[in-house]
């Protein structure tokens, strides 16, 4: 609830506001080469920082016979206004030791004035200059909802600069850069916002009024102006202007800005007549205007630059987001509490959301009251009679992420009324635990309301499967509703050809393994660990491998259901024979760069992909494999490889286990053996990587936890935070 | 033959100087200090007026802006038909209680002539003075100072 709120808020300031601040992007990106254009300029001197404000003086004046003032600008070239001894008036950049002329004073370019004006102000005056003001407030709220969104996502303080999952490309860089830009967004806006404040009057304005007694003005006893003390003693870098005593009256004087403070000097005696300090007004407005323009810092114009180019990539990938989070949200036409039929989801990847959403349809079709939503927004339904349950089952049996907390919900709240539930269980036969979930939640759902359809379960998502229930379904409640089956099919992109070099025969293996090397096309990019899907029957159905590269090819480590829809197809294939699928990239699963060592550990075909990956283990990075297996016989498939590997020096040690030979053992009950060496490899920033079965996935993940907490009094998810701990099990 | 080439020569040489006696001007330190106005700050055209009271010149501008010239009504009447390029001759805007130090260039034809130099400001949502310091250019009153009547207190010349 609260993240929505946020998210909403987050939105609502970014539809409100985006053109202006996308105005003031392109703009402000433009703008932010002008203060880099200038001091890439060669007028700071060498010795600037050591000059003394009494030498500056002197020098210019035995140089020049009149001098106006002298303005050392956030740059550090000081610019001089004199007049010289032909008689003509020019104000430009000298040397402050030497009082040489350097160069004319730069002048903001037409073009730049332009832009400065229309990023100010968007031609429109005093209201342009107010909204682009507001605007800027704006997005400094953005910022704030945003980095509280971060916030909720990443779970706490301490984890915001953890690993963001790259669940897709605009909400990953979104995310990503969005962390990275905050801080100088947060400047930019609150220094835009005090420029526009102090152009409104909002602030108060003061200028120094020196208050000089004329009367005891005195011309002795008279110094040189290079040896009054102020002038010996102040660095002319800490000055920022010099104004000149406008005659040899003893009436006139110097006036020295400096940073903080403005002095006024009596031009004979060098007597300090008046010092006055600055109100903090002055020094934020400076300040604003620094860190708001980038003047000054050729680095800090490059990060402004950057953060601001963000800011349009943040418009861009906000709204593609948006689109896509509306498109697969459910659009309700009643409210929970109008709606006499309610559907409930529990999606993992949004492949029942169609499902839901189809049926969802017909029945508003039908003239019914409708609520859609998801398991996890379980709550109170004032008018409802019926209730819908359409879920999926995540790994072993339990709910998928937007359903894992119903079962809880469903205790904690009462309905006032009797409700009627059917559950519909989605899942695939090749997994153990088919619909496990599904019939949880009709168990549970049991306790309290009266079941009107025993759990029907879809196997890979069969549309008639779904068409049967819908009949049964609407057949009990008197319903003429009709699915039609476009409204299901989503059709994949297929972009890759792959074209089958070997395979191994099945049928000589133990387990029903085969390996199949298949031949991309050159310019198709993957890596070991990246997920190839394949569709056998060019419908919905999806199959993912785990890709090994190995010689440039794909090697996907299969096991051969009789049933099974995709080991069917990869084995009926012949030699040569090309088809299309898909790769996914899962960039979380990659060998790592560097690591002082590393521990794989797979089951049965989960060697799939650590083959290719020992493989490009150029670097020779120490690597441990536990690879556990039925029999003796099954590793034939692959000695040939681990054995080459071995010679190679990509891989130091292979630690087998064999569930079916007399020693019974499985793939944990070697690692607990190698309790500490595991325990030292994690301590020593090595990495374990884990490939294979869910069973094996949870077995292994128990001895680590315990490894973890025994010897290296760290719980296991430290270590996963800090990306020590790689798994893609199935 | 002499005399001829001697009247030519003379006849040269006096074109020559009067040419440039026509284009010799001196320049003048000027400060302007602005009164304690509070708001933003001023606006201040420097203008040579000639003897029928008409601007002859834009001599400096104190704001770069442009965007609020017109405001500055009757001065904008006489440069905003032609726009010269006025940035060797721009500086900042002053603020309420500062003073400003610049350099204008007057042409010494119009001193003692019958021209004025005229101080006009203005404030942005404030009001607007065409003449806030206007004096005729006399070789005196080019050393002197001028009190204000508007957001200027007063104004120094001084020849360099």
């Amino acid at each position: 609830m609260t993240i929505s709120i946020w998210r909403y808020s987050h939105l609502t300031l970014a539809v409100s506001s985006f053109v202006f601040i996308l105005l003031a992007s392109i703009t402000g990106i433009i703008l932010a080469f002008q203060p880099i254009s200038e001091q890439i300029q060669p007028y700071k001197t060498a010795d600037f920082e050591t000059v003394s404000l009494a030498e500056t003086i002197s020098t210019l004046q035995t140089t020049y016979p009149e001098i106006i003032d002298v303005q050392i600008d956030a740059n550090d070239f000081v610019l001089a206004s004199v007049i010289t001894i032909e008689g003509e008036s020019i104000t430009a950049y000298i040397n402050p030791k030497t009082a040489e002329i350097l160069g004319d004073k730069i002048e903001t370019s037409k073009f730049f004035q332009w832009v400065t004006n229309f990023h100010r102000s968007l031609f429109l005056k005093g209201i342009g200059r107010f909204f682009v003001g507001l605007c800027s407030f704006l997005l400094f709220l953005i910022a704030i909802s945003g980095s509280v969104l971060i916030l909720k996502r990443q779970g706490s303080i301490k984890k915001v600069f953890s690993k963001i999952v790259n669940e897709n490309f605009n909400q990953y860089w979104h995310v990503v850069l969005g962390r990275l830009s905050l801080i100088p967004i947060i400047i930019i806006t609150l220094s835009g916002v005090y420029l526009s404040l102090e152009k409104f009057d909002v602030l108060p304005k003061e200028h120094i009024s020196h208050s000089i007694d004329f009367d005891e003005l005195s011309e002795t006893p008279k110094q040189q102006v290079q040896d009054f003390p102020i002038f010996k003693n102040t660095k002319l870098a800490d000055v920022k202007a010099i104004e000149f005593p406008f005659s040899e009256d003893v009436e006139d004087y110097f006036t020295i800005t400096l940073k903080d403070r403005e002095l006024v000097v009596n031009q004979f005696t060098g007597d300090v007549l008046s010092e006055k300090k600055f109100p903090l007004v002055v020094f934020l407005s400076s300040l604003s205007l620094n860190l708001h323009t980038g003047k000054g810092s050729i680095l800090w114009s490059v990060i402004l630059a950057i953060a601001t180019a963000n800011i349009l990539f943040f418009i861009y990938s906000g709204f593609a987001m948006t689109l896509k989070r509306r498109k697969s949200k459910f659009k309700n036409k009643f409210s929970k509490d109008q709606a006499k039929y309610i559907i409930l989801l529990g999606s993992e990847n949004g492949s029942t959301i169609p499902f839901a959403n189809a049926l969802h349809k017909q029945l508003i079709e039908a003239g019914e009251t409708v609520f859609i939503s998801e398991l996890n927004k379980y709550t109170t339904y004032k008018k409802a009679e019926q209730l819908v349950v359409l879920t999926a089952t995540y790994g072993q049996g339990e709910a998928p992420t937007n359903a894992n907390k119903f079962l809880k919900l469903l205790e904690d709240i009462q309905q006032e009324q009797k409700l009627t539930f059917s559950v519909v269980g989605f899942g695939s036969l090749s997994y153990p635990d088919f619909c496990q979930f599904a019939f949880d939640v009709d168990q549970e759902l049991n306790n309290q309301f009266t079941q009107l359809l025993p759990p029907f379960t879809i196997n890979d998502k069969s549309l008639e499967a779904f068409e049967q229930w819908t009949r049964l379904w609407s057949a009990k409640l008197e319903l003429q509703i009709e699915i039609p089956k476009e409204d299901l099919v989503i059709k994949p992109k297929l972009s890759n050809k792959l074209k089958v070099l070997e395979r191994t025969d099945v049928t000589k293996n133990p387990d029903s393994t085969f390996l199949i090397s298949l031949k991309p096309k050159k310019s198709l990019r993957f890596k070991s660990g990246d997920l190839l899907a394949i569709y056998p029957n060019k419908d919905y159905r999806e199959r993912l491998y785990s890709i090994g590269k190995v010689n440039g090819n794909m090697q996907l480590s299969v096991k051969y259901l009789e049933n099974g829809l995709g080991s069917n197809f990869l084995n009926n294939l012949n030699l040569q024979e090309s088809f299309k699928a898909r790769i996914i990239k899962n960039t979380a699963f990659y060998f790592p760069e560097k690591a002082s060592r590393v521990i794989l550990i797979a089951n049965g075909t989960g060697i799939g992909p650590f083959l290719g990956m020992l493989q490009q283990n150029k670097k020779q990075i120490e690597t441990h494999l536990y690879f556990g297996l039925r029999t003796e016989s099954s590793f034939d498939l692959y000695k040939e490889q681990i054995e080459t590997l071995t010679l190679e020096n990509k891989l130091k040690k292979v630690k087998l286990a064999f569930s079916q030979e007399v020693d019974k053992n499985y793939v944990q009950d070697v690692l607990f053996k190698d309790a500490q060496f595991i325990a030292e490899t994690l301590q020593n920033k090595g990495v374990i990587m884990i490939c294979g079965s869910l069973a094996m996935q949870k077995g292994v993940l128990s001895v680590l936890e315990h490894v973890c907490s025994k010897f290296n009094n760290k719980p296991l998810s430290y270590y996963q935070d800090n990306q020590q701990l790689k798994m893609d099990c199935y | 033959m002499k005399i001829k080439q001697l009247l030519f020569l003379s006849i040269l040489i006096l074109g020559f100087l009067s040419f440039t006696t026509v284009t010799e001007s001196t320049k003048y330190k000027c400060m302007i200090q602005m009164t304690n106005y509070t708001g933003e700050a001023a606006y201040v055209v420097v203008s040579l007026i000639n003897p029928d009271g008409a601007y002859e010149k834009t001599l400096y501008v104190q704001g770069d802006d442009e965007e609020w010239y017109h405001d500055i009504s009757d001065w904008w009447k006489f440069y905003g038909k032609k726009r010269n390029n006025l940035d060797a001759i721009t500086g900042a805007t002053i603020a309420g209680g500062t003073r400003t130090i610049s350099v204008i260039d007057i042409d010494n034809s119009k001193i003692d002539t019958g021209y004025s130099i005229r101080f006009e400001t203005a404030v942005e949502d404030q009001e607007y003075y065409t003449k806030d310091v206007q004096f005729p250019l006399t070789s005196e009153s080019i050393k002197s100072k001028q009190e204000g009547t508007g957001f200027i207190r007063y104004v120094r010349m001084m020849p360099n």
